[in-house]
């Protein structure tokens, strides 16, 4: 690494043999007279957190307008920061009803989610739109290493039939590069890891392996660009420097300690060598890394497709052996509901984790948090009638200081969910007349 | 909610109205439920062009009214059509004593307390089009073409307009087409279907009998319409069927209960009267009353609007749901409301 002026530039990477680590935004990347100006203003990033199966709407539902103050369940965990969350309420999403195409709410409603169009109903021959996350990241992904990330916990296949007739195509993805282009989520933490601190070469889980009996840290191989790079900083950057890199060791540990985990079990598994077993270490797991990828500008927008719309997946770790999506069917039979909510809060909880991480992380005048639009979302309302309107939505963060936070604002019923897409496409310095069914701009989410 | 492999359903009604100024549109609201009942419509939209939250909460209770007799089964797989209001002032408010009447007592439920429960009509009209099979959907303006033209501007909407509705009914009073000028100019000029007019003399012909009201609703104890014409004016009187003769077109076109003129084109004037130029390729028609079709009219009128409500079809098939449907086909069930027989009034 060569630095050769005073100023840090904000592309500054510390490299080693096959890693590259992207740093965070520091003081020294600033200039001295821009400190007071626009230039130091952090970029505003983007990313969608979508859970399967809808909710349980009795739990999301606050009864009242305005400031937030008593949360109901769902939103409990989330108590702590409730001034940095808004909790939206009647968007909806017409593409993901039948409009004639009978069963597969499941399908369609994860399929438009994000595209704002009613996929093809086939297995084969899969059609949807270009979703909203990749028409940003067409004109803003130039500006960071990574275009967007795409994100998962649970499945990526790309076929067969995932819900009556709608290609798992449709259930397992989240964005859409094109219309017959869907992005498939990373599930693996490692080449998640790879990528984001790699120099592009994935490795085979097999050669993972064996690597990982050799396993030295990345930051090993940075040490000596490291070294030189604290010389240049002063004790405030030096102290982010190190909190930093120290996030990354964590991550790594964890990983190991995912990887050390699995080679104790079945190597038959369908699951990826790194997974770890556990639904919540997983998720923190890859919500730290979406974090760093966050902090270091590696990418502006993502995509977390928590499991797969539709999923039968179990919980066992809090006591709810019975599948997510049978238990959403609940026929109104209260212990089935009950199971329903705690899977609900359970979601929450961990996504609070990952909301407390970017609130923890300081970036110019604020926190990682405030310059986020964190969208945690549900392609279904009630998931056991399959409502498509009043969607269970709300943001974290405020979108570098545009979005009036710590409110419920609820909108006129048939509000298209397009319409909150068109609201972030501005404030991610997108400009379109309109996109999916939108009929305008959401009012009365800005400071104004 | 329509499935392949069901056969293509009775005609989809997007019913777009004034509520309030008139008893006509409370009563066309009735009898296009009755249809539905009957099976021979489906109300898939209602939306009124005054801005008036009472008046939209008094068709959401005449609307949950008849969802009433929906048999549990299905009505837990079912959800309430939200009701569609517009915020332009262009239209002036219609809060009258028939609204009150209804909406005072306890026995109709409804769920609108706020703008919030309502729903923006332009999206609440497109969305419920592109849920139609091609070419099966009738859209009905009774009131100011107001939130009619305004879904014109949705992007897309004119395309889904016309793949899905088969014509626009529109109501041609004096007071219809002054109050919005621009909305009835716009929607003659650039609605892209064709469109039938029911103008000021059909509603005038062909008044809805009062008698009814106390006749033909003994059934229930306790009827919104009923209610609400009492209190419209002071009882006894007839009704101008504007609204209603457009609803009876739109459902049963084809039935000889009206002719309907040589195609042309309609021209708005300034004052909110229409002038028609007959030419082949035109897309406007309006309606002409063969008086030989009269009486059968106002039968079909007292007939329909008086009809008990019936159990919905189930939205999707459920065995439960179907099972449940099937026992309830053909078969009128009781309403909510306990059924008390009123003593007949004297002829």
């Amino acid at each position: 690494m060569i630095i050769t002026r005073k100023v840090l530039a904000r592309r500054t990477f510390l490299r080693g043999i096959g890693t590259t680590i992207a740093l965070p935004f520091l003081d020294s990347m600033v200039p001295a007279m821009a400190l007071a100006g626009t230039a130091k203003k952090a970029p505003v990033r983007m990313a969608f957190v979508y859970l399967p199966n809808g909710m349980d709407m009795t739990g999301w539902h606050a009864n009242y307008e305005g400031p937030l103050h008593d949360l109901p369940r769902t939103l409990k965990p989330l108590e702590p920061f409730k001034d940095d969350i808004t909790v939206l309420g009647n968007l909806t999403h017409n593409a993901g009803r039948a409009l004639l195409d009978g069963a597969g709410d499941h399908g369609r409603c994860c399929g438009s989610y994000l595209t704002g169009v009613q996929p093809r109903k086939s297995l084969v021959d899969i059609k949807a739109g270009i979703s909203f996350d990749q028409i940003v990241a067409n004109q803003i992904g130039n500006q960071t290493r990574f275009a967007s990330l795409e994100i998962g916990l649970e499945d990526a296949r790309q076929a067969g039939d995932c819900d009556s007739g709608y290609s798992c195509a449709y259930t397992n993805n989240l964005a859409w590069r094109s219309e017959t282009q869907p992005l498939p989520p990373v599930l693996d933490p490692r080449a998640l890891f790879e990528r984001l601190f790699g120099n592009g070469v994935v490795l085979s889980p097999e050669a993972r392996a064996r690597q990982g009996r050799y396993r030295r840290s990345i930051l090993d191989f940075v040490t000596s660009d490291t070294q030189k790079l604290e010389t240049s900083l002063g004790p405030t950057d030096r102290r982010k420097l190190d909190e930093y890199l120290s996030s990354i060791r964590e991550v790594e540990r964890q990983l190991e300690k995912a990887e050390k985990d699995n080679s104790q079990i079945d190597p038959h598994m369908e699951k990826p060598y790194g997974v770890p077993a556990d639904f919540a270490e997983h998720f923190k797991l890859m919500t730290d890394m979406m974090t760093i990828a966050f902090q270091a500008d590696l990418t502006r927008i993502m995509t977390f497709l928590v499991t797969r719309e539709g999923t039968s997946r179990s919980y066992r770790e809090i006591g709810i052996p019975d599948g997510h999506h049978p238990l959403t069917h609940h026929r109104n039979m209260p212990d089935l509901i009950e199971k329903v909510a705690q899977i609900n809060n359970y979601h929450m909880k961990q996504f609070a984790g990952w909301v407390e991480k970017l609130k923890s992380i300081k970036e110019g005048d604020g926190t990682l948090l405030d310059n986020s639009m964190i969208v945690y979302g549900a392609g279904l309302a009630d998931g056991n009638k399959h409502l498509h309107e009043d969607l269970p939505t709300l943001i974290a963060g405020r979108g570098g200081n545009f979005i009036k936070s710590g409110r419920r604002v609820v909108y006129r019923k048939e509000t298209p969910m397009c319409n909150l897409f068109l609201t972030m496409m501005d404030r991610m310095g997108v400009h379109t007349e309109h996109f999916g069914d939108s009929t305008g701009r959401l009012e009365g989410l800005d400071l104004t | 909610m329509q499935f392949p492999g069901q056969g293509k359903p009775p005609t989809g009604i997007v019913f777009d109205t004034e509520m309030g100024r008139t008893i006509d549109e409370a009563l066309a609201l009735a009898m296009l439920y009755g249809f539905d009942g009957k099976n021979e419509a489906r109300v898939v939209s209602v939306s009124i062009s005054n801005p008036d939250l009472r008046a939209a909460a008094f068709c959401d209770a005449v609307g949950r009214f008849y969802a009433g007799a929906t048999s549990p089964e299905v009505r837990a797989f079912s959800h309430g059509l939200p009701i569609g209001l517009s915020t332009d002032p262009k239209v002036p408010s219609a809060d009258t004593p028939m609204i009150e009447a209804t909406l005072s007592k306890a026995t109709y439920e409804h769920d609108i307390q706020t703008l919030n429960d309502t729903a923006d009509p332009t999206p609440l009209i497109r969305n419920a089009l592109t849920a139609q099979y091609d070419q099966n959907a009738v859209l009905i303006c009774g009131g100011p073409a107001t939130n009619v033209a305004k879904v014109l501007d949705l992007p897309g909407a004119r395309e889904v307009i016309e793949k899905k509705v088969r014509f626009l009914c529109i109501v041609t009073t004096k007071f219809n087409l002054k109050t919005d000028l621009s909305a009835a100019r716009k929607v003659f000029a650039e609605w892209p279907t064709p469109i039938v007019a029911v103008g000021q003399e059909i509603g005038e012909a062909l008044p809805f009998p009062g008698a009814s009201i106390e006749r033909d609703f003994a059934w229930s104890q306790s009827h919104p319409i009923v209610e609400a014409y009492r209190a419209y004016q002071p009882m006894p009187y007839d009704a101008p069927s504007w609204t209603l003769a457009a609803a009876l077109y739109s459902v049963h076109s084809k039935d000889g209960y009206f002719n309907i003129s040589d195609p042309g084109s309609m021209t708005i004037l300034e004052d909110g009267s229409t002038k028609f130029t007959a030419s082949a390729d035109g897309k406007h028609q309006y309606l002409i009353l063969d008086p030989a079709q009269k009486e059968r009219i106002i039968e079909t009128y007292a007939k329909v609007v008086s009809a008990k409500p019936v159990a919905r079809q189930p939205q999707f098939p459920l065995k439960k749901a179907a099972e449940a449907a099937k026992a309830a086909e053909d078969k009128a069930v009781e309403p909510v409301v306990p059924y008390v027989k009123l003593p007949t009034p004297p002829k």
